[in-house]
């Protein structure tokens, strides 16, 4: 996968400015800053939550839309974002469904799998996160780190190029959010192609093969973690991981 | 003199007429609200203008007004209208207008992350509406729109005025042969309640279902 230049204003704000960035399939790429730093903001942009200003994404090569050409059609989008997965600091699980239903919703109705199938798939990817007693339950009926691995189970049910958290530790209990990352490191370790935004410094720098310092909406740099974090090179880097670490 | 109970049995020959204004009414303003709802949250200004007039206009005329226009009005620019169509299409223009603001309610009422969970395991947007945000926006939507049915078939009675035949307009009929008007109006009451009670009923015991199926496992 691959960002190239992305800029994203909103009105004479500039979130993302000429963010560049190239993820190996099966790397794992943590992004790292203070808060509205553009890490979120970059998440969505490569997925097109939010209309990127300027710049494109490729997947597998291929553009998602023309560099400040025309918007990608909604088919286009909804193409793009079944190689994308997605996993939200609130969950953002459908209330209405269960677990099941959650993990089968996407599965059937926008890959047109087989219902069948589709249960198939969701109760193996929902055994895999651990939480396959609760199935049949509906997401308020379970702790926020069984919704969080609902979450991801529902991301992965697409068979996604590459998956995207977005703090997804932010909004648990510390205890709660370990489950999570126990979750995150299976997948990194299965050769899954992840861009993680966190505020866990130990387990981006113990999970990424990379970092990505990001400040004011550019990257400051990156690089291996234990450079990144232990020896940075500038000073914005220092700083941060030095009111992070030093608590 | 007549009693209450010996004009149940004639005005009820309205009830026929009084559910047909009601339900026609409903369901028109139930279908065409939902484009309204649609143009009033539009990105293009024109479309949204064009709701907010429409929203506007429509709940800013008494809705007598409105059905004077549709029979009376119509029929002068040479249009007849008959007075049972103009009823329930003039109630009908109405109830648009309102449904479209619960609609509106409704939508805006499911957060927006369920919008962002839908896009982003690559639902369409028709997809998006029908199979997360509609069955959501649904619990909102719909105790005030039985309520609104409830305040229709009340409404329903302005109908007489242009020569509907329903509840009301028999006992008008009845109270201008006899003078009797309490007992006439009272049996009117009656019919009215005895439809709307049950109505009432009926939607609290569908939202308590509604909200439960949301809420549990």
């Amino acid at each position: 996968m691959e960002v190239q230049g992305l800029g994203k204003a909103f009105g004479p704000h500039r979130a993302l400015e000429d963010v560049s960035l190239s993820v190996a399939a099966g790397e794992v790429v943590g992004i790292i800053g203070p808060s509205g730093s553009g890490k979120s903001t970059l998440l969505r942009c490569i997925n097109h939550l939010e209309q990127p200003t300027s710049g494109r994404v490729l997947i597998d090569g291929v553009p998602i839309a023309d560099p400040g050409g025309r918007e990608p059609s909604a088919k286009e989008l909804a193409a793009l974002r079944r190689k994308v997965g997605m996993v939200f600091q609130s969950f953002n699980l459908f209330p209405h469904l269960t677990a099941v239903e959650n993990v089968m919703l996407a599965q059937v109705k926008a890959l047109g799998r087989p219902k069948q199938e589709a249960r198939a798939r969701a109760l193996e990817l929902l055994e895999r996160v651990g939480i396959a007693d609760k199935a049949d339950s509906r997401p308020r009926r379970c702790s926020g780190g069984q919704q969080q691995r609902i979450a991801i189970a529902r991301a992965l049910a697409l068979d996604p190029r590459v998956m995207l958290f977005d703090e997804p530790t932010s909004a648990l209990d510390p205890e709660l959010g370990l489950e999570v990352l126990g979750v995150m490191r299976e997948l990194a370790s299965d050769g899954m192609t992840m861009i993680v935004v966190t505020h866990e410094m130990h387990f981006a720098e113990e999970v990424a093969d990379r970092i990505v310092f990001m400040a004011d909406g550019r990257i400051v740099e990156e690089g291996p973690p234990r450079q990144v974090m232990r020896a940075p090179r500038h000073e914005r880097t220092r700083r941060f991981l030095r009111a992070v670490l030093d608590r | 003199m007549s009693s209450v109970v010996d004009y149940l049995g004639p005005l009820s020959a309205g009830i026929g007429n009084t559910l047909l204004i009601t339900f026609g009414a409903f369901g028109i303003g139930a279908a065409i609200g939902i484009p309204i709802a649609l143009a009033r949250s539009a990105r293009w200004r024109p479309l949204r203008m064009l709701g907010v007039a429409y929203v506007e206009l429509l709940r800013g005329i008494p809705p007598i007004a409105w059905l004077f226009i549709a029979f009376y009005g119509l029929a002068q620019l040479g249009i007849r209208v008959e007075s049972m169509p103009a009823a329930v299409g003039g109630l009908g223009a109405i109830s648009g207008a309102y449904m479209a603001e619960i609609y509106r309610a409704g939508l805006r009422a499911v957060p927006h992350g369920q919008f962002e969970a839908g896009r982003a395991v690559g639902l369409t947007e028709s997809g998006l509406y029908r199979h997360v945000i509609v069955p959501q926006a649904i619990v909102t939507v719909f105790p005030p729109a039985m309520t609104y049915v409830i305040g229709l078939l009340k409404d329903s009675a302005i109908a007489s005025v242009i020569g509907a035949q329903e509840i009301t307009a028999l006992a008008l009929g009845e109270q201008q042969q006899s003078f009797a008007g309490l007992p006439i109006f009272l049996a009117a009451g009656i019919i009215y309640m005895a439809i709307g009670l049950p109505l009432g009923g009926i939607s609290r015991w569908v939202d308590v279902r509604l909200t439960r199926r949301l809420a549990d496992a």
